[in-house]
């Protein structure tokens, strides 16, 4: 079957993988990487994964769901989606987005605008399944056929029926996992349907009804994190012994010795990072300690369990994980008792507690959130740090722009203002601001590494944002010229990790990724050496 | 009167009660978590570039800067020019521009038939020879929309409707439905656009129509095509409130509710009020680390049955 050509209807086919993923069809990328030989290979699963796992959508198992072993557990499968879906209109269980979802639902024209908006449809060489509106497509016929009354009657004299197997629950609990949220294709749409809310919605029926989730999320993801501190495993000693050695690091590089606050009752500042950072770039931490202590901010880290990993993967794929996140974050405000929080470089902790959790944090329980980017664009403008421009100018430096930062919260000129005052040789990207262009990172992608999902995620889902590196920096390109991509969240810097590390772009184009901070402090002229280790990558 | 007659009386009870009652559902519904979409119009003096309160330090204690104007303006030209459309899907806005702009060109027909019938009511004569300028220009303004609009819908349905059937990616997608809908507003239009350059070119029939209609007045004989017009407008106002056409009242929402809803939740506000109620639904949600029957609030703070563990035994 030509993929292209695939229809929504096809998702309850029996027929076996219903798309096949060939790079040669992918959008070619700029010089350096035009030709097809550069192309990192993508792995087809192996028989005995075939075998094991759902992957009749396009022979990738991101969410790894066990394949039903008989038609019984089929139909208790499907029987538990229509549940969930049903519960999914039911204000009661879903009053956090039932406004919003039925919507959506009801007005959708299906002109097909969003699709020009989305990187991974664009990208895929036009792949159908990867539409934005095929997956809100199905998901507005199920609604149609299961939750308007006379559903089962009128979607069949409108066109509208779907037929629902176990086949199109498992292809769809896959297809949740091929759209980031970024919700671009939302921006363009001329109604204001939202795909990318469909995207959220399934998911949430697979995690809050069937028990399905990517394990990354939830099992090692938000469980592991309420019940030992932080999503990466680290507990709270583990927390506080990455701190001394972080201070240590500090320390040696900077000649900078002091303490940092930790547990710092009555601070002003609460700063909460993604716990990522103190294990995959320990040097985010620093650059922020470095800049707080110079500015003479008061303000304190936690060793509280949750306190000191700001990440909230419920905003992913469950409301209820999400809550019970974003609680505990307060709590560890509350005992501190500080004014604010402060989000370090990590955008979707960043619209996790200030935007989507706003709401449930009622009495006591709403203390003030704030973006680090406003702080340090502050501070950088009060002149409490003495800069010099002129320690990055042999660098040429881009901007990458988290969705949930810009896009999802509007915060679009501090880290600009930043970059003009420390960075000679900044650049933007086309297109940036909130009409940037996700990581292909986003929405838990970043850190999931089941079976051949990364290889998916780098060819596909992060190839615009390549497109994008390579297309800023083009009349720079070779390795002669240094060149950095500033991407002041975690999550995409995992992504761009992954995605430079594939292509091998540092080897050959000499491009390195890392946050906001790190670039401050390679301004900062009390310190004496660069504070970016150009080698040590 | 008429069959016909009170088919349409009974067509714009269901048109107006159909609409109300999907604008009041959707405005009950719970006040949902923010869902914000930048850029935001009302945003003073960010919202030209997509930024937001949250760049300004210590946000919560400046005063939130709202500029109506701004959001007014860009909801004009989304509403009257379809600009997402333009911007993004340019083939498809060369065809939904025309047939947007007759649909609201008819309104204005229509609105000019009833200001013309009521002038006539109280004696004041409609058309080129009306001694009143008043009732020239309601003659010239009423022929003016009612011929644009239905000329402009007719270009715009055909197009629509060629769109999605040459179109792979419009084809793919559509339903039956979706050529129906096109199809009946096709045959408004049209049959409107016969009527008005056949039998009816100085548009006297229609206000006379329209009076009647206000008045309960029986329609009398009409000359082909009116009757079929009516019947075809009364058919699609009866049908248009059980259909996705209805996204008039659905954009208001999407833009106003949802995506530039960026409100924040202070202590003591209304938002807080109606949250704290949602608090206390109750859960039904089956998986593992749900704990059915909870309230949202014990859910959200009892993080015991985390793992599921407790729920498989």
């Amino acid at each position: 079957m030509s993929s292209k050509k695939v229809k929504v209807t096809d998702m309850s086919n029996n027929k076996g993988q219903l798309t096949e993923l060939n790079p040669a069809d992918f959008l070619p990328l700029p010089p350096p990487y035009d030709k097809l030989e550069l192309e990192p290979k993508m792995k087809p699963l192996t028989p005995d994964q075939k075998q094991r796992y759902e992957c009749d959508l396009d022979g990738i198992a991101a969410v790894m769901i066990p394949r039903p072993k008989s038609d019984e557990e089929k139909k208790i499968l499907v029987d538990k989606f229509l549940s969930g879906l049903t519960k999914l209109f039911n204000k009661e269980d879903n009053w956090t987005f039932i406004q919003a979802l039925l919507l959506t639902m009801e007005y959708c024209a299906k002109c097909q605008t969003c699709s020009t908006a989305c990187p991974i449809f664009e990208e895929s060489g036009g792949k159908e399944i990867y539409r934005p509106s095929y997956r809100a497509d199905i998901m507005r016929r199920l609604y149609k056929k299961y939750i308007k009354p006379g559903g089962k009657v009128f979607t069949k004299l409108t066109g509208d029926d779907i037929d629902v197997n176990w086949e199109m629950i498992a292809r769809l609990a896959e297809l949740t996992y091929r759209c980031t949220l970024c919700r671009r294709c939302a921006q363009t749409c001329p109604i204001g349907a939202d795909n990318g809310l469909v995207t959220h919605e399934l998911r949430k029926i697979f995690s809050q009804e069937m028990g399905i989730a990517v394990k990354q999320l939830h099992e090692v993801g938000s469980v592991q994190h309420i019940q030992k501190g932080s999503s990466t495993g680290m507990t709270p000693l583990a927390f506080k012994d990455n701190v001394e050695f972080m201070e240590d690091e500090v320390k040696e590089r900077t000649g900078m010795d002091f303490k940092w606050p930790i547990d710092k009752v009555g601070a002003d500042v609460l700063l909460l990072h993604n716990a990522g950072e103190f294990l995959a770039w320990p040097e985010n931490p620093e650059a922020f300690a470095i800049i707080l202590e110079a500015a003479g901010i008061s303000y304190t880290l936690s060793s509280d369990l949750l306190g000191y990993d700001g990440v909230n993967y419920g905003l992913w794929y469950d409301d209820v994980q999400l809550a019970r996140v974003a609680l505990k974050h307060i709590e560890t405000a509350k005992k501190l008792g500080v004014r604010k929080i402060v989000l370090g470089e990590c955008g979707h902790s960043h619209k996790a507690l200030t935007v989507i959790a706003d709401r449930i944090l009622t009495g006591d329980y709403n203390i003030p959130r704030e973006s680090s980017l406003t702080l340090l664009a502050d501070i950088v403008k009060s002149g409490r740090l003495k800069l010099d421009k002129s320690r990055n100018e042999d660098i040429y430096v881009t901007l990458h722009d988290p969705c949930n930062v810009v896009r999802l919260m509007g915060i679009v000129k501090p880290q600009r203002e930043i970059l003009r005052a420390i960075a000679p040789k900044f650049r933007e990207m086309t297109p940036h601001g909130v009409e940037n262009y996700c990581c292909g990172g986003g929405s838990g992608f970043a850190i999931m590494p089941n079976t051949n999902f990364p290889d998916w995620r780098h060819s596909v889902a992060g190839r615009k944002k390549l497109r994008q590196v390579l297309d800023v920096f083009q009349d720079v390109i070779g390795p002669e010229h240094k060149k950095y991509v500033c991407a002041p969240c975690s999550n995409c810097k995992g992504q761009i990790r992954e995605l430079f590390s594939a292509y091998g772009v540092f080897e050959r184009c000499n491009i390195l990724y890392g946050g906001l901070v790190e670039l401050i402090v390679n301004a900062m002229t009390d310190i004496e050496k660069p504070f970016l280790e150009w080698d040590w990558h | 009167m008429g069959a016909l007659q009170y088919f349409f009386y009974l067509s714009v009870a269901v048109l107006l009660l159909g609409l109300l009652y999907k604008a009041i559902k959707i405005a009950r519904m719970p006040i949902h978590l923010r869902w914000d979409l930048y850029p935001i119009p009302h945003e003073k003096g960010k919202g030209h570039y997509g930024g937001s309160y949250f760049e300004e330090l210590d946000w919560w204690t400046k005063p939130l800067k709202v500029s109506l104007v701004s959001e007014v303006k860009e909801m004009s030209k989304e509403i009257l020019l379809i600009q997402s459309l333009f911007h993004h899907n340019r083939f498809l806005w060369l065809s939904s521009f025309p047939f947007h702009f007759g649909l609201y060109l008819l309104v204005g027909f229509l609105f000019f038939l009833l200001l013309g019938a009521i002038l006539n009511l109280s004696g004041i004569v409609i058309g080129v020879s009306s001694e009143s300028a008043v009732g020239v220009a309601v003659h010239y303004l009423t022929l003016l929309s009612g011929l644009a609009g239905a000329a402009l819908g007719t270009l715009g349905a055909i197009g629509l409707i060629l769109s999605r059937v040459f179109k792979g990616e419009l084809r793919r997608f559509s339903v039956k439905a979706d050529f129906f809908n096109l199809a009946l507003l096709l045959a408004v239009f049209a049959t409107l656009l016969i009527s008005l350059v056949t039998v009816d070119r100085d548009g006297a029939i229609h206000r006379a129509l329209a009076g009647n209609l206000i008045t309960l007045k029986p329609t009398g004989e009409m000359p082909s095509p009116i009757p079929l017009e009516l019947f075809l407008a009364g058919f699609f106002f009866l049908y248009l409130p059980f259909t996705h056409m209805t996204h008039f009242i659905g954009k208001y929402f999407t833009y106003h509710k949802v995506r530039w809803e960026d409100h924040p939740n202070l202590k003591g506000s209304k938002i807080e009020k109606a949250v704290t109620e949602y608090l206390g639904y109750k859960l039904s949600w089956a998986a593992p680390h749900i704990k059915a029957g909870s309230t949202w609030a014990e859910a959200a703070t009892d993080t015991s049955p985390v793992t599921g563990e407790e729920k498989k035994k």
